[in-house]
């Protein structure tokens, strides 16, 4: 079975590879692209596999946090499925930047380098959400894979469920508020985080109902819990109406009327019946990803849905297939053993777990009962090192982040408040108390055991990490002299080739993300923040000054940052000189272009 | 909106509050309640808050069905019979979640955050972790808490 879903994986696949190709190469005009939010299908995409990578955690931590009991495959299935999500996920919001070698410039380093566009952008959260969420969603799988051989790591599960309950709701709040914070008009919503969690829950129950139906078994709670989550986006459909007057009427149809068919026996009994179902309510909740991300999809001849943004949707689907049962395939070979599974369904797996969860009753965790009562030792008791310590060291990483970026020199003429950097709070808190729970497991319990190759690759994912951390941070480019190039060029031309470079080095490491290196400005990215820089014009550069640009350049303007302390005045004046440079040139090229 | 209808909220959500989680109900008939209650709490925001009249609008209406629903919740669980106060805590933060993430969106919008609120709601999500027995009297004093912060916060 699931070499024939990876064979229809691969056919999707392969022609969406092509489209992949196509819009890295051709850049954003390759896409449906909305003419009033610049936003398009990758950004749909985005948040439809990120919502979809909901699923796992759900399912698992969520119902591990809350004592209800999954079984282990499902649990299993769940997970993974988030994994396979996330590679997807990852991928789109890189190729909507348009400037994909600068994706680290969203990395949250605050404004180390001093190459942020906007230190107080919503984008700046989503890769630290993101990418903790991943991390943790990777250590939890693996724990509770390795768990079955390790019985020891399954107390790890619950402290980690409970830091990835709130993560899992945190990343996709995150996600809203790149919406609800702009001024598009479709986007108005503080009840976005809401609706996105909600969306999100029902995108990923559909999926794993529609990966339930593949192994061939059913869990009746998740298909009751897809159906109430209907009417619950339905409600919050209605309230989108009364508030904007707008509505995604195939939205409406596929995922909310559709899956109200599962009252009738027939359908809900039927296997096909119950993929056709899921299958209504994913198409629905794409359908209205495209439509929150590009208004206009539907209703104006520029926000076609075209065939690239078809390969884009059939790269992603054909992926996950291909990765998730790839990856199921692989499983089931090696990491359990044959004939198991992933574990099983008769509920085997649970009473084993109810047997566990009795004997901790039973004076586990360091918990002495007395006749007057409990008594918890403070520093050396089980819940304190499993429990407390990781979540204080979170509570101070935390604390220490924070007051470094307040600290920081270059944010002194920037107006950054607690609303700017309390997003990152939590993500750094839940990776810095999970840390120290592998940290306790694989060190000083020895619980968390790895083969070679697994230390092999763990290693080397650890050496690139950091090798990428610290060239993110260090940066480099901006620290080379422009002394020279200031003495030397004249303010209209006799510009050395030597010295052009430096200072379009310190141009293309400061200004390039949203002034564009061609000094045409970098369109798509730039539309995330308002009001839209001023295109280079020399008869407006001359009418301002050289002097005046540089104090612009020196104290900020609009959304732009304040370089001061963070360029010397020879740069700055180095800088204003190379745009005038570069506003030479536009006008060159255009009267080329139109010969 | 008037603190008349304000008010009016908050007794809506305390009588909507009245019919969860009754023993022996089913999951259906608390989901469908529940979006049921959304609904009414939209249609209530859209008319008390004259959301239908585009000179007026109050962007912190916004979130508003939420946080009755959030305020619904909260009051809802002092009925539980059972993980009282897991869910309390849940339902509570489900209340700081709305208000915060509400507010920085507003905030990147020109409005200012209501810190006392969330910090009145962080702190009351916060002890109650640490209640060990919920009498009767503390379920009072928690609702009364809620109220307050509804209504003057």
């Amino acid at each position: 079975m699931f070499r024939y879903l990876m064979a229809v994986g691969l056919v999707l696949f392969l022609p969406g590879l092509y489209a992949l190709g196509l819009s890295l190469y051709d850049g954003p005009s390759a896409w449906m692209v909305d003419s009033q939010t610049f936003w398009g299908t990758p950004i749909s995409l985005f948040v439809f596999w990120i919502g979809l990578a909901h699923a796992g955690t759900l399912l698992s931590a969520v119902f591990v946090a809350l004592d209800i009991k999954l079984d282990r495959r499902t649990a299993l299935i769940a997970e993974l499925s988030t994994l396979s999500s996330l590679v997807f996920a990852a991928i789109y919001p890189l190729m909507h930047l348009g400037v994909i070698e600068n994706f680290y410039m969203v990395a949250p380093f605050a404004d180390a380098r001093g190459n942020f566009a906007n230190v107080r952008s919503p984008l700046v959260w989503d890769f630290c959400c993101i990418a903790v969420y991943a991390l943790l969603s990777l250590l939890f799988f693996v724990t509770h894979l390795k768990a079955r051989k390790t019985p020891s790591l399954e107390k790890y599960r619950k402290p980690m469920a409970w830091l990835l309950f709130p993560l899992v709701l945190w990343v996709h709040t995150i996600v809203s508020l790149d919406f609800a914070t702009t001024f598009v008009p479709e986007w108005r919503g503080a009840f976005f985080p809401v609706y996105f969690i909600a969306g999100a829950i029902f995108s990923g129950l559909a999926l794993v109902n529609l990966i339930l139906c593949t192994e061939g078994y059913r869990v009746r709670l998740l298909e009751r819990l897809q159906l109430i989550c209907s009417w619950f986006m339905c409600a919050i459909w209605i309230w989108d109406f009364m508030l904007k007057g707008s509505f995604c009427t195939s939205a409406f149809v596929f995922a909310g009327l559709f899956p109200q068919l599962r009252m009738v026996s027939v359908i809900r009994e039927n296997k096909w019946g119950r993929v056709a179902l899921s299958l209504s309510v994913l198409l629905g909740l794409f359908l209205e990803r495209l439509y929150l991300v590009s208004p206009e999809f539907g209703s104006s001849a520029t926000a076609t849905f075209g065939w690239v943004d078809l390969g884009l949707l059939m790269f992603s689907v054909g992926g996950f297939m291909l990765v998730f049962f790839g990856a199921r395939r692989l499983l089931d070979r090696y990491a359990e053993s044959a004939g198991s599974y992933f574990g099983e369904v008769d509920g085997s797996d649970m009473a084993k777990a109810e047997e566990a969860e009795e004997a901790e009753r039973e004076g586990f965790r360091g918990i002495e009962k007395t006749k007057k009562g409990f008594y918890i030792q403070p520093w050396s008791s089980e819940e304190y090192r499993q429990l407390r310590f990781p979540l204080l060291l979170g509570v101070v990483v935390t604390a220490l982040f924070t007051l470094w970026i307040f600290e920081q020199q270059s944010f002194e003429n920037v107006e950054l408040s607690f609303a700017n950097v309390i997003p990152l709070w939590y993500p750094l808190f839940a990776f810095m108390a999970a840390l120290t729970l592998f940290v306790r497991a694989y060190f000083v319990e020895k619980s968390f055991v790895l083969h070679r190759a697994e230390k092999i690759i763990g290693g080397a994912l650890l050496l690139c990490l950091g090798a990428c951390a610290g060239a993110f941070f260090a940066g480099g480019a901006s620290e080379k002299p422009v002394e020279q190039f200031v003495r030397d060029m004249d303010a209209v031309s006799g510009v050395h080739a030597e010295d052009l470079n430096r200072v379009a080095m310190v141009w293309n490491a400061r200004c390039a993300t949203c002034h564009g290196t061609d000094g045409r400005f970098n369109e798509k990215f730039v539309r995330e923040y308002y009001p839209v820089p001023q295109k280079l014009d020399l008869a407006r550069l001359d009418s301002l000054g050289v002097d005046s640009l540089v104090r612009v350049v020196w104290n900020g303007r609009n959304n732009m940052n304040s370089y001061a302390g963070r360029l010397t005045l020879d740069e700055a004046r180095g800088l204003v000189l190379y745009m005038r440079h570069l506003a030479q040139k536009v006008p060159e090229e255009e009267t080329e272009g139109k010969k | 909106m008037t603190p008349l209808a304000n008010a009016l909220a908050c007794l809506i959500a305390l009588g909507c509050a009245l019919f969860l989680w009754r023993k022996g109900s089913s999951p259906y008939r608390n989901g469908a309640l529940l979006a049921g209650f959304l609904l009414l709490f939209g249609v209530f925001t859209y008319f008390g808050g004259e959301m239908f009249d585009a000179r007026s609008i109050n962007l912190s209406l916004e979130m508003y069905p939420f946080r009755m629903m959030a305020l619904c919740l909260c009051l809802s669980t002092t009925s539980l019979a059972l993980y009282r106060r897991r869910y309390l805590v849940l339902a509570q933060a489900l209340w700081f979640w709305v208000e915060l993430f509400g507010g920085i969106a507003l905030f990147y919008r020109g409005l200012d955050v209501a810190w006392t609120r969330i910090l009145a709601i962080f702190w009351m999500g916060f002890c109650s972790t640490f209640l060990s027995k919920i009498s009767k009297e503390m379920e009072f004093c928690l609702m009364v808490f809620w109220l307050a912060v509804w209504v003057f916060f």
